[in-house]
């Protein structure tokens, strides 16, 4: 360790070309006001989701947000699903051609040995807004509304968070909640539960639904960072399906005999804990998420997800991605009710809220074009979703037959967004 | 809470006490990578939107990152 | 190694002033630093004036230059796809200096050096990256393979341009300026070690600047200098370095091999006429390694190598 200051020597050219060019630099006109930033942002997104010969979605949304100089930001989203198609109605296979009517008034008919299927045309409106204000360098609070709007369903909800930033900004901790209202109006009033649909009351139904969640995120490392997130969500009122049937079996045959509505209880309370990771390579990142889902259904769900991002230079992407589910069914699924034995408190024939798992393939490809402004985002998706297809329930003639068949899903994203 | 909850909790509460005493120092002058859009948990919030409406009406979980988005009649 | 004016003072992030003996201090956190100005002066109001046009500029040039920010010019380039873009005058001129600068250093110093610190994590662990992982890195690496016909850059794909080496020393001579243009008081500008001071306070003392240990073991400091004006820089930082056979290699990278600098003292602290001055000879002289006492003494300026 030395300090030299004795008296400077003759400078040397490298020194004296700096200091000119330092010179040159710092002689143009002070400018103290900031540039200004862009401060908006368009994202649009659309969907296209189809399903082998069941549902088919569009759905197109468009996000505002508009940037606040003082780090406040306001965001508002629109989005339109038009959804056709026909989707399983709970009841069982028969051994006939089966001929229904829905509740619209149409006539339904189903080949044999195949699960019928309930045609249905619907369209949802959701407008979302959302408020972010940063309170200081470490806290931000998020304020957000929702509503929904469908032909039978209507939701309203209000929902908000806090973020810290706490040990030198390497953990982030979240605390969330909301609320929401929602109404159902089934077209054709509301069936009363297990009965054969004859009885209806008209007048809407009431679901509330409280929902809290608590984070926190950690730096690990310049290149890794994990999360845990845990939320709790609280239902209450009408959750039954109204246009779900189950069918009466024949004890000795198993042919369906007749058909009941859907009924589930009247509360439903439903945890979940998410462990995430996001882990910068060189150039690349992997994103990996585990969930552990339960709830007072008896269904609890693993899912597991993998995407890795795989940078093609610039802004552009290929991010294949991989999601696995598997889900317990819920202790009132059953595949049919026997005919005329005393019928249980609840009961649902809903595949989804039988034991199923889904696989998803997929892989999204993120692109700058050069002449146009914006990022591009496509995302195509593989879906598979199968339940039990010989259920240890079935008897007679449901033997022989597919009692979930596996139904194939091709979902397609297309994303764009720009700054101006 | 039901039995798997509280097991749940035995697993949690050690993993989040790691969360958060971990050992790293990251100093801002090395917050390059972590500065990077992608490095988010979320980096596209509208993808993951789409998603989760999807997941939602074809499977009986739900629960996530964040808090409560608009209902949906379609589960 | 952080350079601390003689006032120091805790690290509040509110722009304020606080008295401290007979002269005021503020602090903000800009650039990833705490950043201090001192004001040799009475007044709380003309302190906090000047306070206020240090911490603008200071955010103007981190929201301009930084590589982290969206839609500066930086972005604009790093992002531009190989195509030409043409910049503004401030730019330019900050390009034109850099572009001296790696003249002056034989490709030594080299804006476009900043996507070899991808590779490289100095954290005081001991991974160094694959031959090959460098080899492809420095394929994107080299100012030579810019074209920068004043004011149009055209950058090749894949390559990255970053302010990193000079920026925060601009933000020193421009906030003092700005400050300069506004008083008659003596004071000194330091965002995050990087400072200048401007000349004899009032009974022609100077001002007093402490040089911390580089290890940051003790909160005593190492040295005081006294000085009236000019810049001072320091290059080096002994909390970032990688383990590498037994070696300490320190964060600054060789943009010809990209490897970190060997044999290169633990930091060096360059006084110049201007603080721009001052980071640049003090980070070129890192980049001689072994040879850096002996660069500074040819170029007759006052250092402090550790």
């Amino acid at each position: 360790m030395r300090l030299q200051l004795g008296p400077a020597k003759p400078a040397t050219p490298v020194r004296e070309v700096l200091h000119s060019a330092a010179l040159a630099l710092l002689l143009i006109p002070a400018t103290a006001k900031a540039q200004s930033a862009p401060t908006d942002r368009i994202d649009f997104s659309s969907l296209l989701y189809g399903e082998q010969s069941r549902t088919q979605v569009i759905e197109p949304m468009v996000r505002f947000t508009h940037l606040l100089p003082d780090g406040q930001s306001i965001s508002a989203q629109l989005g339109i699903d038009v959804i056709t198609g026909a989707s399983p109605s709970g009841a069982l296979p028969s051994g006939s051609v089966q001929t229904r009517t829905s509740a619209s008034g149409r006539v339904i008919t189903s080949p044999a040995g195949r699960i019928p299927l309930a045609p249905f045309r619907d369209h949802r409106i959701a407008f979302d807004g959302e408020w972010q204000k940063p309170w200081s360098r470490y806290v931000t609070s998020t304020l957000g509304g929702t509503y929904s709007r469908e032909k039978d369903y209507q939701s309203l909800g209000l929902n908000g968070k806090f973020s810290t930033d706490l040990m030198r900004k390497l953990l982030t901790v979240t605390v969330g909640g909301g609320i929401s209202r929602d109404t159902v109006f089934p077209v054709g009033g509301t069936p009363l539960g297990l009965s054969d649909g004859s009885i209806v009351h008209r007048g809407s139904n009431d679901k509330n639904v409280t929902n809290v969640i608590l984070g926190a995120s950690r730096i690990l490392s310049r290149r890794w960072m994990v999360s845990i997130n845990g939320t709790q969500t609280f239902e209450r009122g009408y959750l039954t399906e109204p246009y779900k049937v189950i069918s009466l079996m024949n004890l000795a045959t198993g042919q369906p005999a007749g058909e009941l509505t859907d009924k589930r209880p009247s509360t439903r309370n439903r945890s979940s804990v998410l462990f995430s990771s996001v882990y910068h390579l060189t150039d690349d990142v992997i994103y990996t998420s585990y969930r552990y889902y339960w709830d007072t259904w008896s269904v609890r769900s693993h899912t597991i997800d993998l995407k890795y991002r795989h940078a093609l230079g610039g802004d552009t992407f290929l991010e294949p991605l991989v999601r696995y589910y598997q889900q317990t069914a819920a202790d009132f699924f059953t595949i049919g009710l026997p005919q005329g034995a005393p019928l249980p408190d609840f009961a649902t024939s809903d595949y989804r809220l039988g034991a199923l798992r889904t696989i998803t393939v997929g892989g999204t490809f993120g692109f700058h074009p050069e002449d146009i402004p914006g990022e591009w985002t496509i995302r195509a998706q593989f879906i598979r979703q199968a339940g039990n297809s010989s259920p240890p329930g079935a008897i007679g003639i449901q033997r022989n037959f597919d009692l979930s068949p596996p139904i194939n899903t091709f979902a397609v994203v297309l994303g764009y967004s720009f700054d101006y | 809470m039901t039995r798997t909850g509280r097991q749940i909790c035995r697993l949690i509460f050690p993993l989040a006490l790691l969360l958060i005493a971990g050992c790293a120092t990251v100093q801002p002058w090395d917050r390059d990578l972590l500065a990077q859009k992608q490095m988010s948990f979320n980096p596209s919030p509208m993808l993951q939107a789409v998603d989760e409406h999807i997941y939602f009406s074809k499977e009986a979980s739900m629960g996530g990152m964040d808090a409560g988005g608009g209902g949906c009649g379609c589960n | 190694m952080a350079i601390r004016g003689a006032g120091r003072n805790g690290g509040t992030s509110a722009p304020l002033v606080k008295r401290v003996e007979d002269h005021f201090v503020g602090t903000f956190e800009a650039m990833a630093s705490p950043c201090t100005l001192l004001v040799d002066t009475d007044d709380p109001g003309e302190a906090a004036t000047l306070l206020a046009v240090a911490e603008a500029e200071a955010r103007r040039i981190e929201q301009k230059f930084s590589r982290y920010q969206r839609d500066n010019p930086v972005y604009q380039i790093n992002h531009s796809g190989g195509h030409p873009i043409e910049v503004d005058d401030e730019t330019a001129l900050l390009i034109n200096y850099a572009a001296t600068c790696y003249e002056m250093s034989d490709g030594m110093f080299d804006i476009t050096s900043g996507v070899l610190r991808r590779i490289w994590t100095f954290d005081g662990g001991s991974d160094v990256p694959a031959r090959n992982a460098v080899q492809r890195c420095l394929g994107h690496v080299g100012w030579w393979r810019v074209s920068w016909d004043s004011p149009t850059l055209t950058l090749p794909s894949g390559m990255e341009i970053d302010f990193g080496g000079i920026g925060k020393e601009y933000a020193v001579d421009r906030a003092a300026a700005l400050i300069g243009a506004l008083t008659g008081s003596s004071y000194v500008v330091n965002f995050g070690g990087d400072l200048y001071t401007s000349g004899l306070r009032r009974g022609n003392r100077t001002w007093g600047i402490g040089i911390d240990d580089p290890d940051r073991t003790t909160e005593a400091v190492l040295c005081r200098l006294e000085v009236s004006t000019g810049g001072i820089a320091t290059s080096g930082d002994a909390t970032r370095f990688v383990r590498w056979r037994g070696q300490r290699l320190g964060h600054i990278l060789n943009p010809k091999t990209g490897w970190p600098v060997t044999d290169a003292p633990r930091s060096v602290t360059v006084f110049g006429r201007t603080c721009l001055e001052a980071g640049t000879l003090s980070t070129l002289a890192y980049l001689q390694g072994a040879g850096a006492r002996s660069y500074l003494e040819e170029q007759g300026v006052q250092f402090w190598i550790v």
